[in-house]
């Protein structure tokens, strides 16, 4: 942290010296504009570098806060000192204005719809008669009124504005606000089910994203004199807060940066020269960028540069030493049929369309046991789990936990009430380090960073990770990504855990190795409920079957006797099979 | 009262005549969505391209000469069809297909978007390169017809009359006509039906021998044609530059949304719909606005019926 | 027929398949069977050209398959018919068949397949006008092998036909697919979680598990079924 405040207070430095030797007012200019427009794409990134919610609207918030700066100068002579900080708090009102409606869109729906936003402003504003505002000169007061003989202040000023938006960059970034947001980009369904409030966070972030928009619209007026509906709600501009970001790369700090340090005086200065010959030359410019970016590196050149060394430094290290956990014999179970219910589902139907996928089910878990569900693929298992941590409400019936109602809460409130899951597909967040992703998972347990972070390493522990922390989660093999998932529930610190087919696709040692690593965890008295699609090795973890089959029950009992009940051995291995070996 | 039943149903003509052009280009998009999932944000600036191709070829390549004033200007439109198609084509050759289809899913949360930007930038190098290539002076093809009218009326005693633009009366049938045959291609066609075969699962049309690059190529040339057709049969009524596409990348987008992404007759739907509210907006909002409305529109029908007023929802998530 | 050997295949840094050899003869019923996550679906798409592997090799009727594009294959003679149906559902039932009917020999028997395939689907005929969405779970399946079998193929791949049907139903498309194999020959590589029926109707079986074949033999061979019993009842 500290050594990134350094390097960002180094690079004003070097950034605000070059201007002193400047002279060319046009250069100066330049040099002005450069740091507004990596204010704008670190305020898109901050939106949509990190939630990955594109969005194709920001001029919205940067066209408000130079009307706003304009307007309140013009009407009520209010100086840009105070109105610059005003037009934040416009362009942050916007934002939430704007993210609570459009946030329960996704993908393709939510870049189009902020897309309509600006454009709508743009028409608006050209019909309420804003089509030229210029800022009245003072000269009498420049100062008080932000308007200099000596360009380079502007520049400065620039500077001290990108400076700021660096550090809020950097400060959200580090921190669970930033760690969520990430979680949110990589995996929106796995991070609500680790306890992260995606709504929230969202609309935090493009609250501060407006904000950040405002700001430079407003100081763009200041600079130019001339607010016009095209060139602040244009398309062209929310088109560049997007591409200085992309191009430099999405979803870090310096990314913007370097996209509009690049890009912005390439562009004008391709203007000033071939302007008149090749009228548009700016747009293609950037067009051209884009193509190539996302053609060439489409994660931007920050990730480019770093995947690549990433991958020397890989290839460089040693091989990891694998240590296998010493499978101990399984500790003697306790017997469970007394204690206490945790969980308990009644009645719960489930249709889609008209495929019944969950039938009906009643069941019990017991503190502290293990149940296995079990069922042939298509069973209904899957959506049976999906009810349980409330990714989606039944039809009919009632889901209790300790005895209260929980239906209609969201996953993240249900696990902050204790109920942690995995996912059949592993939904790790690839991009972020193993210890980031059960970081992530230990926020809703947490008040401060640094516990969560503590509480991480003591989960990745528990499932014998530690030694790969710092590895990206994309790296690790099948089994790794199981006990991460595990580790990242865990983190949670739930009181029951949900499995999703965690022992998929493992060979013989590694079933074995996951098996002890969940007995382990059932030894310290979190309550596991777990679905496989077969009874091998799960005949020696589960302490008590349910079998599910076409989403309804259909059979439930001991491991020994489940084995042998006719309608399981029907479901699974069909009639012919029982007929066959009778 | 009277007067205000004149200009509604004036309004509504007009409404429903610009509608029909606008169907046309909301069908082209919808096309590219229904069978790529990809968004076009280019797509104004293909249909840019084609009111550029109609209006060299009525003037410099001799449509006028041949045709005359009245006809040429139609067959101009059509013509753009076929060469807006090759542009699609070889646009989504070299640069699209980068990022879509089957490549595009290999590369996970970042793919999603890829598509997308590219295309901005596609459309950015348009409309600037345009700006180079055609100038930007507004350019219009010029037709007796364009303004000439029908006059319906009078109605109610003799106090109404309504005058419906030869023109684009002309246009608007034009329009439903090339729907109707895209319509019938797609579903009579073996083409079509493999091309929403592989709109359908990409995966399970590969299984059949179906070469889903193609037909995501073909989509996408299709697509283009089908809303420069729909400039070019605009280019007679309006003057237009390269920036135009921005004026009706939103009006297109509306409509197919209001139809339902990806639904082909809902897409027709929604572009009259969007015609109407544009038309009948000027009666209760000064004309700067027309804009508005359509946008506000939008947003109301994303918000809160994401599957379109005429679809039902998607099948494939 | 189809033979394949050392293949290794995977999804992005997870590797699933680990040295898979096996063989299908001309007109030979052959089954793997495996738990759920074992890679059968990958190797499926392994040889249809949609995963592409990472090690070994996959011959077709003499030629090399993996030098050969994904679409171009079903043209060679593979009907794929993947897991969970993967039906056309905007599309009718009758359009459907057509789609399957997309190669060269699919057209030029157009007639006497679509004959064949209302035969053996009754239903498929009764419906043929309707939105093969629209059908249920049963219907979809024979509707998905009906496409398989419109193209004419030398191989049919059948991906767990019977995944998430009743198990009345699930007997009936399995009648129909020993019914189809015997009456006119046709090569089977089935993959299936019924792991009776699979060996059962199999000339040939392979159990694949973790990516690997552990167990391989003929039908009388996988008879003495112990390790399969073993590994599917963890008794």
């Amino acid at each position: 942290m500290r050594r990134q405040f350094l390097m960002i207070a180094a690079f004003a430095l070097v950034y605000g010296l070059i201007a002193v030797f400047v002279e060319h007012s046009y250069y100066l200019l330049i040099l002005a504009v450069v740091p507004v427009w990596a204010v704008m794409g670190l305020a898109w990134n901050l939106l949509s570098g990190y939630s990955g919610f594109v969005s194709f609207g920001h001029a919205a918030f940067f066209g408000l806060g130079a009307y706003f700066v304009a307007l309140a100068q013009i009407r009520w002579g209010l100086s840009p000192w105070i109105g610059i900080p005003c037009a934040a708090v416009v362009g942050a009102a916007a934002g939430l204005v704007v993210g609570i409606p459009t946030f329960r869109l996704r993908g393709h729906y939510f870049a189009l719809a902020m897309l309509a936003y600006p454009l709508a402003l743009l028409y608006v504003f050209e019909w309420l008669g804003y089509q030229e505002l210029a800022l009245p000169m003072q000269r009498e007061q420049g100062f008080a009124y932000m308007q200099f003989e000596d360009h380079r202040i502007y520049v400065w000023l620039a500077l001290a504005l990108m400076v700021i938006a660096m550090v809020i960059t950097s400060l959200v970034e580090r921190s669970r606000f930033g760690m969520s947001l990430l979680a949110i980009r990589e995996d929106e369904a796995a991070a609500e089910a680790a306890g992260i409030r995606t709504l929230a966070w969202k609309l935090k972030a493009i609250t501060l994203s407006g904000a950040l928009a405002g700001a430079a619209g407003g100081f763009y007026a200041v600079v130019l004199l001339v607010v016009t509906p095209p060139a602040v709600f244009g398309m062209l501009v929310s088109a560049q807060a997007l591409i200085v970001a992309m191009f430099g790369g999405v979803g870090t700090l310096w990314g913007p940066v370097i996209g509009a340090i690049v890009l912005v005086p390439l562009s004008e200065v391709l203007h000033a020269q071939l302007g008149n010959v090749i009228p548009g030359i700016q747009g293609v410019v950037y067009g051209v960028a884009i193509v190539a970016v996302i053609l060439l590196a489409p994660e931007g050149v920050f990730w480019k540069v770093k995947d690549v060394l990433q991958q020397r430094r890989t290839r460089a290290a040693p091989a990891p030493v694998h240590v296998t956990a010493a499978i101990s014999a399984p500790p003697p179970r306790a017997a469970s049929a007394g204690a206490a219910i945790v969980f308990e589902v009644r009645n719960a139907s489930k249709a889609f369309g008209g495929l019944k996928a969950v039938r009906d089910v009643s069941l019990q878990v017991r503190q502290g046991e293990i149940l296995g569900i079990i069922g042939p693929n298509g069973a209904g298992k899957t959506t049976l789990f999906n009810l349980l941590n409330g990714f989606i409400r039944p039809d009919q019936g009632s889901i209790l936990l300790q005895g209260d109602d929980v239906i209609g809460r969201r996953p993240y409130q249900l696990c902050a009430a204790g109920v942690g899951r995995t996912f059949q597909v592993v939904r790790p967040f690839r991009r972020m380090s193993v210890l980031d992703n059960v970081v992530v998972g230990a926020f809703v347990r947490t008040s401060s960073d640094a516990q969560a972070r503590e509480v991480a390493q003591e989960a990745l522990a528990q499932v014998g990770l530690s030694e790969q922390a710092d590895q990206l989660a994309g790296t690790l093999t099948n089994k790794q990504l199981r006990l991460l998932e595990i580790a990242r529930a865990l983190a949670g610190k739930p009181k029951l855990l949900l499995l999703d087919e965690t022992l998929a696709g493992l060979g013989a040692t590694e079933v074995e190795e996951v098996i002890a690593a969940v007995r382990k965890l059932a030894a310290q008295g979190i309550t596991i409920v777990i679905i496989e699609h077969t009874m091998q090795a799960m005949v020696r973890l589960v302490d008590r079957f349910v079998v599910l089959n076409e989403g309804a029950l259909l059979a439930e009992g001991l491991p020994q006797a489940i084995t042998r009940d006719n309608a399981v051995i029907d479901a699974y291995l069909g009639k012919r099979w029982r007929t066959a070996n009778a | 009262m009277t007067q205000f039943l004149e200009n509604f149903l004036q309004a509504l003509v007009a409404g429903l005549l610009t509608g029909s052009i606008y169907g046309l280009m909301c069908v082209g998009l919808s096309v590219i969505f229904g069978v790529m999932r990809v968004i076009n944000f280019a797509h104004g600036d293909f249909m840019m391209l084609g009111m550029y191709v109609a209006y060299y070829c009525f003037g410099l390549l001799g449509v006028q000469a041949v045709f005359g004033a009245s006809a040429g200007p139609y067959i101009a439109a059509l013509i753009a069809g076929p060469v807006i198609f090759l542009a699609g084509v070889l646009a989504h050759r070299l640069l699209i297909s980068r990022v879509t289809g089957m490549r595009g899913s290999a590369l996970q949360s970042e793919g999603h978007y890829a598509q997308l930007i590219l295309t901005l930038g596609v459309a950015l190098v348009l409309q600037n390169g345009g700006l180079y290539v055609f100038g930007s002076t507004p350019v219009s093809i010029a037709t007796p017809l364009a303004s000439n009218a029908w006059s319906v009326g009078p109605l109610y005693g003799d106090r109404i009359e309504v005058f419906v633009n030869q023109g684009q009366t002309i246009s608007a049938v034009i329009a439903i006509v090339v729907v109707l045959a895209f319509v019938a291609l797609m579903n009579r066609s073996r083409l079509g039906k493999s091309l929403r075969a592989a709109a359908d699962n990409p995966e399970a049309a590969t299984y059949m021998g179906i070469d889903v690059a193609r037909a995501h190529r073909l989509a996408f040339g299709f697509g283009v044609a089908i809303t420069a057709i729909g400039g070019g049969l605009l280019a007679s009524g309006i003057s237009f530059q390269p920036y135009v596409g921005l004026e009706y990348v939103i009006v297109m987008y509306a409509g197919v949304v209001l139809g339902g992404l990806g639904s082909v007759s809902g897409a027709f739907l929604g572009g009259l719909t969007i015609g109407l509210v544009q038309q009948l907006s000027t009666l209760f909002l000064p004309n700067q606005l027309q804009n508005t409305a359509i946008f506000v529109v939008f947003l109301f029908v994303v918000l809160l019926r994401p599957q379109g007023l005429f679809g039902t929802a998607l099948r494939r998530t | 027929m189809l033979e394949i050997a050392g293949l290794n295949a995977g999804y992005g840094m997870v590797p699933v398949l680990n040295d898979v050899s096996l063989r299908v003869g001309t007109g030979e019923f052959a089954a793997i069977v495996g738990p759920n996550g074992a890679g059968k679906t990958t190797l499926f798409k392994t040889i249809s050209g949609i995963v592409k592997p990472t090690a070994g090799g996959i011959r077709f009727d003499g030629k090399d398959l993996l030098a050969i594009a994904p679409a171009a294959r079903a043209h060679l003679g593979i009907a794929h018919v993947p897991e969970g149906r993967q039906v056309f559902p905007s599309l009718t039932v009758q359009e459907n068949i057509e789609m399957g009917a997309y190669t060269e020999a699919g057209r030029r028997a157009w007639k006497e397949n679509l004959e064949k395939i209302h035969a053996w689907f009754p239903v498929l005929a009764q419906r043929a006008k309707a939105l093969a969405g629209a059908l249920s779970g049963g219907q979809q399946q024979m509707l998905a092998i009906a496409r398989g079998l419109a193209s004419s193929p030398k191989l049919l791949m059948l991906d767990e036909p019977s995944m998430g049907l009743a198990p009345s139903t699930a007997d009936e498309i399995f009648e129909r697919i020993v019914a189809i194999h015997e009456s006119s020959g046709l090569t089977v590589l089935l993959v299936e979680q019924r792991v009776a029926e699979a060996l059962h109707f199999a000339d040939r079986g392979y159990v694949l598990e973790a990516g690997r074949v552990v167990l391989e033999g003929s039908h009388d061979e996988l008879k003495s079924n112990d390790r399969v019993r073993q590994a599917y009842l963890g008794m």
